[in-house]
């Protein structure tokens, strides 16, 4: 640690800077430029000593075939839609959700009102390996396995999107829900055309989050989904982990493409992800 | 008179608070608190998945097996290293890397962008990048030969118990780094300007400055984003499972999630997965208090 | 139209009181009973069927389904496929929830627990188009349901029986100077020398393997190692685990050694040899694979396939092998739900054989044997490339190990193998706490 003084001194300091970020950024991004570039190469180059790091040109097969899936049958498109639908559908209902419980819990007085927000926090705390056996049995009670309410359904209750929310509401002037009712505006009216207009970065940043979540998630759609129609992403590409499929080309081209839609709302949507309400809030989590 | 009238108009907000707040309880109810209850009384039972017959009582026996089994303790240990071996660089880091980034006046977004963007990709894109590069021909070999001028060692990378865990490590260092940085970055940027100033019109120097200033001031968010990680990594489960199908050893990466997977699913014992999940979620629930105690203090210290 | 029927009753009771109530509530009821069964009656009987992935095999059976619904309109085919690694914990936690396919096939050591537990039934023989149980059994290779039998019972019929043996890359064996002829591994000793001798590596880093296997799948392959040496897993009755220590610290010892901590020849971590083999890519000279390995090859690479550069030899025996044991042989078995109704169980049978109607199409398409006596003893068969290999491979093996455990024991057995090829752990404490595990197993049964 010695040398950190003479970072903090001098011209010569901002120069080390420079140099940390700068490897820290090429280290990060290595594994990233990595899967990009083999992407592009045939199977047999990509485990080759040295690494080759420029491709010879795009080799459109592994795309072509990641596209196609192992059966030939485009399943790759519909599993895309299910994952965009799913993650879509969660986020919405989920922001939806949130913000009428968060304002409820921020802006009603009303008896055992610390009790459900506490009930509500303490389910942060169950791991989701811990209640997915019972999960799945609650799933398949209501006949929602193989479905797409059986996908979305069990995590639009979302306890950090509900404390999110009732943080954000909280300091949400009380005088102009006031005026508004003196008006003569409904509740439901309130809610819809004056708090949850009102509630725009802490709706993105829930958004993101739940979008995030389920373009992610792995165990539940193992469990819950049974035919290739079904599937999401991330199950699609465990399908070429499995050992009949296992070409490392298609593997990476695959996971270009179920990486691309996320890299597009990060590139597009970037101050929601690396916003200070979004981490900081999300540190409370 | 209007006594009366404030009453009712109390009555009616409480009213529409229980209409704001029940559709939330029931989704809660249906696929958080039954199955948490479920599960709870499960691990008194034990039951084979497959079997009809009805589960037998056991009282609390499923817990004092996990007491007695040398794999519960392997899983514990597991869970335990991968959680200290991730947070503390993962902390140390972040907070170098934050302090360079608000050192330096241009690109400052860049580089919080660039150091972001792994946490974009989900865990099984990330694992299987990662399968790729730890093969022995892949690029984490050739980068350590490179790096330590040896030619054609093998780091066994996921081959080895160590080298096992610390590939694990790795790939959540990879991920999250940037997430962090950007934590601190803002934890920073929220410290008000006139401390600084005054700090440095007294004189102190950059290094002063740090460790006067900034770091205590950024003490809560760094206790906050220490419980958070470690809250993370307990639940850690898709790479250690993707690793573990590829061929990697499962005993070093048999984290207590895995481990309630697989007594589940592969060994059928509900009850025992159960207990396991019931004393994670004590874990859980400490640590989760812990951390709602921090934020409070937090809100304290910056209002 | 409820309206009108609550208005009809109304009326009713109005003029004619109580007793014409009742009679027109009765005939009410028998009117929507009648409704209700002619619904039922035309209503299709849907079967689901689960398998796993193999695209050859689904191009067939989806012809058969369409065949199978043509036949039978009232009948729908729901045919659902899942990667053949997942598809043990999909069936298993379908069943504890009661949401299980009617009819599925999984590896028979996965199947077993399913039987014991009565979670299957026994096949219908009428339905599989069968008189009684003995016209089904020879039909078959004398012993093809000895796995599935129970309490004179038989619970499954056999999709394919499969067996491995050593796929061989002569082009490989020549530059390294070995001929393919002779120089092919009889013995495990072998095996390691002369993978010394394929294997190129950069420093430590093997860039080619001589042989590797397939790793998961330890009492297919592994266990009948042991055997060979005059050990088992369990003892006679099934009540001790592990027998005669000897044999496993030798054969875990062997793993050792060829793995990274030892020789340096092969590994889990590697991609799966069976799949490299297919592309001829000077990745690995030998892999261990079944009959239907010259089906994937084809597809994956035909012009290797067509070169006529390969070759499948037996499987190797140590040279202080106290009895002679092949790779065991495992099969996979159409069973049907027990917890669905009579008549979807009926179906589920009919349908089961009808598909398996096809053995030459699943032969020549699919390239698995199931072991029918028109088969076996088409004299086209024993004329395929290398069958003779498989099938006196198949004589010198035996069904692989079944218990109602052994999905679990099987892991255990990967924990221990890990453990010492890639923890470099001492042979003997792995296999202390693989005696321990199993033997908690056995002594905890409920």
């Amino acid at each position: 640690m010695h040398k950190t003084r003479s970072w903090y001194l001098g011209k010569a300091s901002n120069g080390v800077m420079w140099l940390i970020l700068i490897a820290a950024c090429v280290l990060v991004l290595i594994p990233l430029a990595f899967m990009f570039t083999a992407s592009a190469m045939p199977a047999r180059d990509i485990l080759r000593l040295p690494y080759p790091w420029i491709p010879k040109g795009i080799h459109w097969p592994n795309y072509w075939n990641g596209i196609r899936g192992p059966e030939g049958d485009f399943i790759f498109l519909r599993n895309a839609l299910n994952s965009l639908i799913v993650a879509g559908s969660v986020a919405f209902f989920t922001v939806l959700l949130s913000a009428v419980t968060g304002y409820g819990l921020a802006k009603f007085k009303f008896k055992g009102r610390n009790l459900v927000f506490m009930l509500i926090m303490a389910t942060m705390m169950i791991p989701f390996e811990a209640i997915m056996i019972p999960l799945y049995m609650v799933a398949m009670r209501m006949g929602l396995q193989d479905t797409y309410a059986g996908l979305i359904l069990p995590f639009l209750a979302n306890a950090f999107g509900v404390f999110l929310m009732r943080q954000f509401l909280i300091t949400f002037p009380d005088e102009i829900l006031d005026a508004a009712r003196i008006d003569g505006a409904g509740e439901i009216r309130i809610f819809s055309s004056i708090v949850l207009p009102a509630s725009g970065p802490a709706v993105a940043t829930l958004a993101i989050l739940a979008f995030r979540a389920q373009w992610d998630s792995l165990l539940w759609p193992l469990l819950v989904v049974q035919s290739d129609e079904m599937k999401t992403i991330p199950l699609y590409i465990t399908r070429y982990m499995a050992e009949t499929h296992s070409d490392e080309g298609i593997m990476m081209a695959v996971a270009v493409l179920a990486s691309l839609p996320m890299i597009i709302l990060f590139l597009t949507l970037s101050k929601y992800f690396v916003s200070k309400e979004g981490l900081t809030s999300a540190t409370k989590g | 008179m209007r006594r009366k009238r404030g009453f009712s108009m109390e009555r009616k907000k409480a009213i529409w608070g229980w209409i704001f707040v029940i559709p939330s309880l029931i989704f809660f109810s249906a696929f958080s608190f039954y199955p948490i209850i479920n599960a709870f009384i499960e691990s008194f039972f034990n039951r084979n998945l497959l079997s009809l017959r009805p589960p037998r009582f056991v009282g609390w026996d499923n817990y004092t097996y996990l007491f007695r089994s040398r794999d519960f303790w392997l899983s514990v240990q597991n869970t335990a290293i991968f959680t200290v071996g991730t947070f503390v660089p993962l902390v140390a880091f972040s907070l170098l890397l934050a302090v360079c980034i608000m050192s330096i006046s241009r690109l400052r977004r860049f580089f919080q962008l660039s150091l972001y963007a792994p946490a974009v990709l989900s865990s099984v894109v990330a694992a299987l990048i990662w399968l790729l590069i730890f093969d022995p021909r892949g690029l984490a070999n050739q980068g350590m030969n490179a790096l330590l001028g040896t030619t054609g060692v093998n780091y066994k990378w996921l081959s080895d118990t160590n080298m096992l865990r610390l590939s694990r490590i790795i790939v959540y260092f990879w991920k999250y780094i940037g997430y962090f940085t950007v934590l601190f970055v803002s934890g920073i940027g929220a410290i008000p300007y006139s401390l600084t100033e005054a700090a440095l019109i007294d004189g102190a120097n950059r290094w002063q400055l740090f460790w006067r200033i900034t770091f205590p001031l950024l003490k809560p968010t760094t206790l906050l984003v220490s419980v958070m990680t470690m809250i993370q990594c307990l639940k850690t489960f898709s790479t250690q499972y993707l690793f573990s199908t590829a061929g990697a050893p499962t005993r070093p990466i048999n984290v207590i999630t895995l481990s309630i997977y697989n007594t589940a699913i592969k060994d059928y014992r509900i009850g025992r997965a159960t207990a396991m999940s019931i004393l994670l979620f004590v874990v859980m629930f400490l640590f989760t208090w812990v951390q709602l105690r921090l934020s409070r203090t937090e809100e304290v210290t910056f209002m | 139209m409820e309206r009108e029927t609550l208005r009809c009753t109304c009326q009713t009771l109005s003029r004619k009181g109580i007793n014409a109530l009742k009679k027109a509530l009765l005939l009410f009821f028998v009117a929507l009973s009648l409704v209700f069964t002619s619904l039922a009656s035309a209503q299709n009987i849907e079967i689901v069927y689960w398998t796993h992935t193999d695209d050859n095999r689904t191009e067939i059976e989806n012809r058969y389904i369409e065949e199978f619904q043509k036949l039978y309109p009232n009948v729908t085919i729901k045919r659902v496929v899942y990667e053949a690694a997942k598809m043990g914990d999909l069936v298993l936690t379908a069943f504890s929830a009661q949401n299980a396919p009617d009819l599925f096939n999984l590896p028979i050591e996965q199947e077993y627990g399913y039987m014991i537990h009565g979670r299957v039934a026994p096949v219908n023989y009428e339905a599989a188009g069968y008189a009684n149980a003995e016209e089904l059994v020879a039909n078959y290779l004398p012993g093809t349901f000895d796995p599935v039998t129970m309490d004179g019972e038989i619970y499954g019929l056999p999709l394919e029986l499969t067996n491995w043996s050593i796929y061989i890359n002569d082009r490989i064996f020549r530059d390294a100077g070995l001929d393919p002829d002779v120089d092919y591994p009889k013995t495990w000793e072998e095996m390691i020398e002369i993978s010394e001798k394929l294997v190129i590596r950069e420093g430590d880093i093997v860039v080619r393997r001589g042989f590797d296997f397939r790793y998961p799948y330890y009492l297919v392959a592994m266990l009948p190692m042991v055997e060979q040496l005059g050990g088992a897993l369990l003892s006679e009755d099934g009540t001790k685990a592990i027998v005669n220590d000897e044999a496993w610290l030798q054969v875990l010892e062997w793993f050792r050694e060829f793995g990274p901590h030892g020789r340096n020849l092969g590994s889990p971590t590697y991609t799966s040899a069976r799949k490299v083999w297919d592309y001829d890519n000077n990745d690995i000279a030998m892999c261990l694979s079944g009959f239907y390995q010259q089906g994937r090859l084809r597809i994956d690479n035909p012009e290797f396939f067509e070169s006529g550069e390969w070759r499948v030899v037996p499987f190797p025996v140590f040279e202080n092998a106290v009895q002679d044991v092949a790779c065991a042989y495992y099969g996979h078995y159409m069973m049907v739900n027990a917890q669905t109704t009579p008549e979807k169980q009926y179906w589920a049978w009919k349908f089961a054989a009808y598909m398996l109607d096809h053995p030459w199409e699943y032969l020549e398409v699919v390239n698995i044997i199931q072991p029918r006596n028109d088969l076996l003893n088409d004299p086209r068969f024993m004329e395929l490339p290398y069958m003779d290999v498989f099938m006196n491979d198949m004589e010198r093996g035996h069904i692989v190990f079944l218990h109602e455990n052994g999905y679990q024991f099987e892991r255990f057995i990967k924990e221990a193998v890990e453990s010492v090829m890639l923890e470099n752990m001492d042979p003997r404490e792995a296999l202390d706490i693989l005696r321990e595990k199993v033997q908690e197993v056995l002594d905890d049964q409920y």
